[in-house]
């Protein structure tokens, strides 16, 4: 669907400009729409020779009409012969005039005759439009156009490849080029070509170079080569190598990305509370809630524009924000601030907030899981090399982590409130008596912790699902974090989310998703044996309390 | 016997619960066994098994209170025993089951042989032996208690530490439990039981015998904890709670107090598990849920904490409640829940005990 | 009238605190021939590079009372920390006797080799009546088991009954320990330690919060226990330790500035400056 709604930029582009180019621009339609209208012949023989012609025409359009035949969209209307492209409806088709484009309505399919094509035609329109998509003026086409040529490669797409060599100036489509063209002469028959060709691939990532080399790397039961010559084997051997320890550098890359991306949703998890419990010492148990609120807000934003789903998380983080925060100066207000210096009873009361929240949201949306969709700029990805590729929502989410992060960071060591907060947090009586107002401090804090929980459920609502219970799967992991990072420490809380969601990547090849969870917690549990106060504890005499 | 007065002589709470447990005792056979089933004084089956598993409720609770209440320490994950207990039973009525299962095999439980298992694994070995059973619904939570809790007092991880520690552990077990390759069921867990010491399960005279198994077991547990709390012992522990260090200081050492305390507690867990699951006919991995353990808290902080016989109360109202609401407007009583633990915790954190108490006491002057 | 009383009353401690004679064995070990019981070596504490101990070296006689005075932060009470095993030093040795080494012990440990405590502030058990505190504190066999099957022997009874005459709370001895006043619950930390029946006391600050008379009595009872226990007594109150010194120690930023009897401490510039110069 992509490269058709750039097809109609240029095409928008296109019409604006014909104001200025009339004679020209008619006549070369002119020609344009004959060639299209050439298809139309009988006999297979001329309508390959009409392919060649309408590519040869250079018009953008081409490729379109051309990728229409081969996947029988591309008909002639009976009634004037017109050449169109159609699209099925339910039962009728939604047709286009083929050489413009213009839209022409609907018709019943009946009324249309479809443009047949054989086996013979099919592929040499494959390579004719690998070739126009290798000239395209878009790198991510031509790029897209060589990959397409090597699932398939023969002696003419190894021609295409070598000429398309010759004109491109991109230099990962080179690459890309270069390893086809490779690929190719893998089959040639001088064994010179041969071995340069296997240079040639050492290092590349790509599937095929793979597969194609362990072929020729193979050996024989009795440990000759099965290649026809040795050298080329033997380079093919060290070729594999290189490819596979490559390979695994990427997997590791790959296995450190994901586990940087776990630990980013534990650290947006976790942040809220390492506030809420390292500053003020409160274990809020609705934390989690908060974070479902938060992700409750995205959905509601989302419904109430749904036109503008790209923009809606833009409006969905201040509103979580805000939504959270005020629902936790709501509940320190109500309950905690009556049970400060009690931490297992604030649990107990928090605890029993958060099946509140959870009811709350089951009896007033759903009981079910709502649907938060991804703007379009958070889905698909970035291939970084051919073995490997980050989705942009992981992306996203982990630089919005380390952003938030930051933010609180600035906001604690920078505004007057991080000072009354930390000022608290060391010393309540002490900052009392210097005319801090604690009341308002502990307040505006939990504020702060559940905000930031509600904007981690706007972040999570775009890789997890959305539903009451969501909570609940986080509050366990974001202690564990706050616990192992070491109370009170913001940086704790960092490296401590970090490290638990790459560990947790790391293990979950050997031991599986589950064991991998176990194991960590167990590992938590030990290791609050050796080092009870975190990895970044908290000194003073105050932290003995 | 004159060992139950002396226990109970400055204990009027436990005097009211040995005395009421006693009529029940007495009542629930004959309206069950006794009255013909057309009388309206005529007591279910049903009933017989929710009353019985109150009951182990209520030991779980008591289990909970001597920890928490007179020690201080606040677990979050007691339903780890008192499932570990259940699995422990359910192994047993699993290989009582016999050939009688629906894929008939001699030796394996169903769930072993649709998972093409061809033997036993060896840690379900003795269990058809009952004694063998009741033995591990004791050791097994007993043990993991032992090296729990030696890890956690020895490195003095107290308060609110201790609490998510024992969470994070109910919520190891559980997904570990949930996994099939554990060997006890997975999703399913154990289920589908046949009989007891050659009883029917589905028997009424089983039920009202596990029913007043379950009666005993609560007096004794009861009896115990009140002989505990009443020895010097209990006084040490009533210091721990109080001031730890200083408790160390005076020579004690603090952290095999709350070993033995919390081991024995966890003991008596699992043999609340082992009592339940049969009543209930299942035992699943939903038990070991971290949640399970915070409710059973609450149950332990409406009684009144730091009583016993409290926690045994709590248990009872709180858990006929959930029956009521469950039933009759399921939608609040999660509500009903939440604002349970936020009310208690806000006004009452004495419990109930503590209310009645305090009436007393101002009746008196 | 009031004399006669106040007489008898002494009199009756007297008694009472002749029969504290350790007739408890405390660790054969203990060996004390070479004069001091507490031997402080060298002993460094710093908390994030702060030091509260630097270098101190100090060393208490079987049965002396030492008084131990110092500034606000001089680390009094890490010392006490130190050798009760609260606080692991960075560096240094602390012996009990010749042979003990107090830094391989634990808390509970230390206390049960004849060590006992009396903290700054006081910290009683609230939730349980005067009599059980003296219970808990009673020497006794402290692990588990044992503990479990106690049972109050007659003895025993009367040692506690003693112990409430010397601390005068007879009358609370049913009331629960948080109800007491901050003075009496001073009271009841001695007592504690006089149940203790420790070989050494270490007592900080003990008269902070009582009235002149009680401070009186505390100076009789401390200096009556010396002889027999050694006492470490940390005050800030200058009248109470001169009525009850024999050798002072001053304490200054971690290690001892000056030792001697009152008349030489108090004349001695560097403490004149200390004090004053603040
Ligand atoms: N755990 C700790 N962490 C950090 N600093 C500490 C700690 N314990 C003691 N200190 C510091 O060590 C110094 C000595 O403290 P210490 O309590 O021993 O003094 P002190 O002589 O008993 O004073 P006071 O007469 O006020 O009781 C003080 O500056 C104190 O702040
Ligand atoms: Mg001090």
């Amino acid at each position: 669907m992509r490269p058709w709604r750039g097809l109609a930029a240029v095409l928008a582009a296109f019409i604006l400009l014909l104001p200025t180019l009339p004679a020209a621009a008619e006549e070369a339609d002119y020609d344009f729409s004959a060639a299209v209208d050439a298809l139309r012949v009988k006999s297979y023989a001329d309508k390959e020779v009409a392919i060649s012609a309408l590519a040869d025409t250079g018009n953008d359009r081409s490729i379109e009409v051309l990728e229409g035949l081969l996947v029988g969209r591309l008909f002639y209307r009976k009634s004037d012969q017109r050449m169109v492209l159609a699209e099925p409806q339910d039962v009728d088709y939604e047709i286009r005039d083929a050489a413009t484009g213009e839209p022409l309505g609907t018709t019943g399919k009946r009324k249309l005759k479809k443009i047949g094509i054989n086996n013979k035609l099919r592929k040499h329109l494959r390579g004719t439009i690998a070739r126009l998509n290798l000239a395209h003026n878009d790198p991510a086409v031509r790029m897209a156009a060589v990959k397409e040529m090597m699932r398939n490669l023969d002696a003419a797409a190894s021609d295409l490849l070598r000429a398309a060599m010759a004109r491109e100036r991109d230099v990962k489509v080179r690459e890309a080029i270069r390893s086809g063209i490779a690929l190719a002469d893998l089959d040639s028959p001088d064994a010179a070509i041969r071995l340069r060709a296997v240079t040639d691939l050492t290092g590349s990532l790509l599937p095929e170079a793979r597969n194609r080399l362990s072929g020729l790397a193979e050996r024989n039961a009795d440990g000759s080569s099965s290649g026809p010559d040795e050298t080329v084997s033997l380079a093919a051997r060290k070729a594999l190598q290189s490819i596979e320890s490559k390979l695994a550098l990427n997997r590791l890359a790959e296995t450190v990305f994901f586990g940087l991306s776990l630990g980013s949703v534990l650290l947006l998890a976790a942040i809220g509370l390492a506030i809420t419990f390292g500053v003020m010492g409160v274990i809020n148990m609705a934390h989690g809630e908060l974070i479902m609120l938060g992700a409750y807000t995205t959905y509601l934003v989302q419904l109430a524009m749904p036109n503008h789903l790209d923009y809606s998380l833009f409006v969905a983080i201040p509103a979580a924000f805000l939504v959270a925060g005020l629902f936790g100066i709501a509940i320190e207000q109500g309950v905690i601030r009556y049970l400060y210096g009690r931490p297992l009873e604030t649990l107990l009361a928090t605890f029993g907030i958060s099946l509140i929240l959870q009811q709350l949201v089951r009896t007033t949306i759903s009981a079910q899981n709502v649907a938060v969709s991804n703007p379009s700029w958070m889905s698909g990805s970035m291939e970084i090399n051919p073995a490997l590729a980050i989705t942009y929502n992981r992306l996203y989410i982990l630089i919005f982590a380390l952003l938030v992060f930051a933010a609180l960071l600035a906001v604690l060591k920078r505004t007057s409130l991080g000072l009354q907060v930390r000022a608290v947090s060391q010393n309540r009586a002490m900052a009392k008596a210097m005319g801090i107002r604690s009341e308002w401090v502990d307040a505006m804090t939990f504020g702060l912790g559940s905000g930031i929980a509600g904007v981690a459920g706007v972040a999570l609502s775009q890789l997890t699902n959305v539903g009451p219970n969501m909570g609940q799967s986080y509050i366990i992991d974001s202690f564990m974090v706050v616990v192992f990072g070491g109370v009170a420490n913001l940086w704790g809380t960092l490296v401590g989310a970090m490290s638990l969601g790459v560990a947790n990547k790391f293990l979950e090849p050997f031991a599986g998703a589950v064991l991998a969870k176990i194991l960590v917690l167990v590992f938590i549990i030990l290791f609050i044996q050796k080092r009870p106060r975190g990895l970044f504890p908290q000194k003073g005499r105050a932290a003995e309390g | 016997m004159r060992l139950f007065p002396s226990l109970l002589d400055n204990d009027r709470g436990g005097r009211i619960f040995m005395g009421l447990l006693g009529v029940v005792c007495v009542l629930v056979p004959i309206f069950n066994l006794a009255v013909p089933e057309t009388s309206p004084f005529h007591m279910s089956t049903y009933t017989v098994t929710l009353l019985g598993k109150y009951l182990t409720f209520a030991l779980l609770a008591l289990s909970v209170d001597l920890i928490w209440g007179y020690c201080g320490i606040l677990s979050l994950g007691h339903g780890a025993f008192f499932a570990l207990g259940g699995y422990a039973m359910g192994m047993h009525l699993m290989r009582q089951i016999g050939e009688r299962g629906v894929y008939g095999h001699p030796v394996l439980p169903d769930f072993m042989v649709f998972l093409n298992w061809e033997k036993l694994p060896w840690y379900w070995y003795g269990f058809d032996q009952f004694w063998f059973a009741m033995l591990m619904v004791m050791l097994v939570p007993g043990l993991l208690a032992l090296v729990f809790g030696w890890l956690a007092f020895r490195s003095r991880v107290t308060g609110v530490y201790l609490s998510i520690i024992t969470q994070a552990l109910t919520f190891a077990l559980m997904l570990a439990f949930f996994r099939n390759e554990m060997g006890f069921g997975g999703n399913n867990g154990l289920t589908d039981f046949k009989d007891i010491l050659g009883f029917n399960l589905q028997s009424d005279g089983t039920r009202i015998g596990i029913f007043l198994a379950s009666a005993i077991a609560l007096t004794l547990a009861y009896l115990a904890c009140r002989y505990i709390v009443d020895s010097k012992m209990g006084r040490v522990v009533k210091a721990v709670r109080d001031a730890e260090d200083r408790t160390r200081f005076l020579g004690y050492r603090v952290e095999q107090y709350k070993l033995w305390l919390f081991v024995f507690s966890a003991v008596l867990a699992g043999i609340a598990g082992a009592l339940y699951v049969p009543q209930v006919g299942i035992i699943n991995p939903g038990e070991f849920s971290p949640i399970n353990s915070i409710e059973l808290v609450i149950w332990v902080a409406v009684g009144g904490r730091g009583t016993l016989y409290g926690a045994i109360a709590g248990a009872l109202l709180v858990n006929y409640g959930k029956t009521y609401f469950t039933a009759a407007m399921p939608e609040v009583w999660l509500f009903a829940l939440g604002l349970l633990f936020v009310l208690v915790t806000r006004f009452l954190p004495a419990g109930i005990v503590g209310l009645l108490r305090r009436r007393g006491a101002e009746a008196a002057t | 009238m009031k004399t006669l009383e106040k007489m008898r009353a002494a009199m009756r401690r007297e008694r009472s605190l002749r029969r504290m004679a350790p007739d408890i064995v405390y660790d054969p070990d203990l060996d004390t021939s070479h004069g001091p019981i507490l031997y402080l070596e060298n002993i460094t504490v710093s908390f994030d590079g702060f030091k509260a101990l630097n270098d101190l070296n100090l060393y208490i006689d079987d049965g002396e009372l030492r008084c131990i005075i110092g500034p606000n932060g001089a680390g009094k009470t890490t010392m006490m920390d130190v050798i009760t095993g609260k606080t692991r030093p960075d560096a240094g040795t602390v012996f009990f006797g010749q042979t003990i080494d107090l830094l391989r012990l634990n808390e509970p440990e230390i206390a049960a080799e004849g060590i006992g405590r009396k903290f700054q502030k006081p910290t009683v058990f609230e939730q349980q009546t005067v009599h059980e505190n003296l219970e808990l504190a009673m020497h006794a066999d402290k692990r588990v088991w044992p503990t479990l099957r106690a049972r109050l022997t007659g003895e025993q009874r009367d040692r506690i009954g003693e112990v409430l005459d010397i601390i005068g709370l007879t009358a609370q001895c049913q009331s629960r320990a948080g109800l007491l006043s901050h003075g009496q619950k001073q009271w009841l930390e001695i007592g504690m330690l006089l149940m203790q029946n420790p070989r050494l006391l270490l007592v900080d600050e003990p008269v902070a919060g009582m009235t002149g008379h009680e401070t009186e009595r505390t100076a009789e009872l401390l200096n009556s226990l010396a002889g027999q226990h050694s006492v470490v007594v940390v005050e800030h109150d200058m009248e109470f330790v001169r009525s009850i010194a024999r050798t002072v120690t001053v304490l200054h930023e971690g290690s001892v500035l000056a030792e001697g009897d009152m008349n030489e401490v108090q004349n001695d510039p560097k403490v004149i400056e200390v004090y004053l110069g603040e």
